[in-house]
């Protein structure tokens, strides 16, 4: 039989990482030597030190911290609404097309669908006015998820600025990664739609998503009164708000086609 | 299909109540293996987060060839290694568990092994040796020990969960156990 050394006691006591045959030699050995089972006696009080250290238990906050802190990190991470074009959009994105360009152009896709489904669907009233109450329904879909596009950059812009909880701010980076690439989505859309100034507006949010996106985890209290001081002197945050207001008012208001 | 699959299901269509119900029985669970694994009460607290987001996140990722707590059980392991490794990346980069090696017995018995290690753990002397010992580990060793001795995981789970081969696993334990062992030295 081949020496028993210490190591092959511990798996023998794990019964872990020995093959059935050797575990049997060494229950044979532990039997009628002495020495090797004065060893593994040894053995096993090693052991129960461990075991003597009590296990460790979270104080009585722990479940309350968890769940505030996840929930705050879930709520960050997920957008309010999953957008419409999300699913066929990574199912093109399979096929290693363009992704911006691609989804722009699923945009005007969508409108344009809406259009010719207006159109065909409006008889008797003249081409024209079936094709401009379409062009108005694709335009109010298009608001719809602009609007809540800016909420959630609005949220964004919020949690960056007056938070300094890392897990937090984690989310808040994914998120405005996430939001990224929507909002040159909606810009390209926007334009398309002969909307300039919604446009111009959402090119205007791209250096500071594109700031948050890659911002360090590690981000000391400068950096977060820079951004702070950065939202106060460019009025950002009163014009994300003041555009969301325009966009649902205009939501609100009846077809006057 | 059992509750927890349902639970899983759901929760993968964003059900974030199917969710908590699928995991919270196992926050405690996983806080005494991170605070285990991280001798640290916060950098625990903190690991569990993390691991439960990453559940919740990757949720589509869990393609149920092992049950969803062996699943998490790997996720929590890592994401406390992944605290350790932020709080001091020096620690982990410098674990190398091909050193260190020692084929020699340490089990020695020509010394009297004196009073037993139960009467010992009443003393606050051996429960601060067994501490010292326990963090004298490299975050590597005490891993490993810590999924064997106090998990009851195989060779080859661990070598899953920290993605080393099974014989870099099997030298981590042994070496933990082999430093365990001097805290038992200055009183026999």
């Amino acid at each position: 039989m081949n020496r028993i050394d210490d190591n092959e006691l511990i798996l023998y006591h794990y019964r872990d990482g020995l093959d059935a045959s050797r575990i049997g030699e060494i229950a044979a050995a532990l039997a009628q030597s002495p020495a090797l089972s004065e060893r593994h006696i040894i053995l096993c009080s090693t052991l129960e030190l461990a075991d003597a250290e009590a296990a460790p238990q979270p104080d009585e906050g722990f479940e309350r911290r968890l769940w505030h802190m996840l929930d705050a990190r879930i709520d960050a991470a997920s957008p309010a609404r999953t957008p419409w074009w999300l699913p066929l959009r990574e199912w093109l994105a399979a096929w290693s097309l363009p992704r911006p360009a691609l989804s722009g152009a699923l945009l005007v896709v969508f409108a344009l669908g809406v259009a010719f489904y207006a159109g065909r669907h409006s008889a008797p009233a003249p081409d024209v006015l079936a094709q401009e109450r379409a062009n108005a329904m694709a335009t109010r879909v298009l608001d719809a998820y602009v609007a809540e596009h800016l909420r959630a950059t609005e949220g964004v812009l919020l949690t960056a600025a007056n938070s300094d909880s890392a897990p937090l701010q984690a989310g808040n980076r994914e998120l405005a990664a996430n939001l990224l690439d929507s909002n040159r989505l909606y810009a390209s859309a926007a334009a398309r739609a002969g909307n300039t100034r919604l446009a111009d507006f959402l090119r205007q949010l791209e250096p500071i998503l594109i700031e948050l996106a890659n911002r360090r985890g590690d981000d000391d209290i400068q950096s977060i009164e820079g951004l702070r001081e950065y939202l106060s002197k460019t009025d950002l945050l009163f014009q994300v708000r003041a555009t969301q207001a325009r966009i649902d008012a205009a939501g609100k208001r009846p077809v006057s086609i | 299909m059992d509750q927890a699959q349902q639970w899983v299901e759901q929760a993968r269509q964003g059900d974030r109540h199917a969710f908590r119900r699928l995991v919270e029985a196992q926050a405690r669970p996983l806080f005494t293996l991170c605070a285990r694994i991280t001798r640290d009460a916060a950098l625990a607290e903190d690991a569990v987060q993390e691991a439960l987001f990453n559940a919740w996140k990757h949720l589509r990722d869990f393609d149920g060839r092992a049950s969803f707590t062996t699943w998490l059980h790997r996720i929590a392991v890592n994401a406390a290694l992944e605290q350790l490794r932020r709080r001091n990346q020096r620690e982990v980069a410098t674990t190398d568990l091909g050193d260190d090696e020692d084929d020699g017995d340490f089990l020695d018995t020509r010394v009297d092994a004196g009073p037993g290690p139960e009467h010992h753990a009443r003393s606050g002397e051996i429960a601060q040796r067994v501490r010292a010992q326990l963090e004298r580990m490299t975050v590597l060793e005490r891993s490993a020990f810590v999924l064997r001795h106090h998990e009851g995981r195989s060779m080859e789970e661990i070598s899953s969960a920290l993605s080393l081969n099974i014989s870099a696993c099997k030298q981590a334990v042994f070496r933990a156990v082999r430093k365990l062992r001097g805290a038992l030295e200055p009183l026999r």
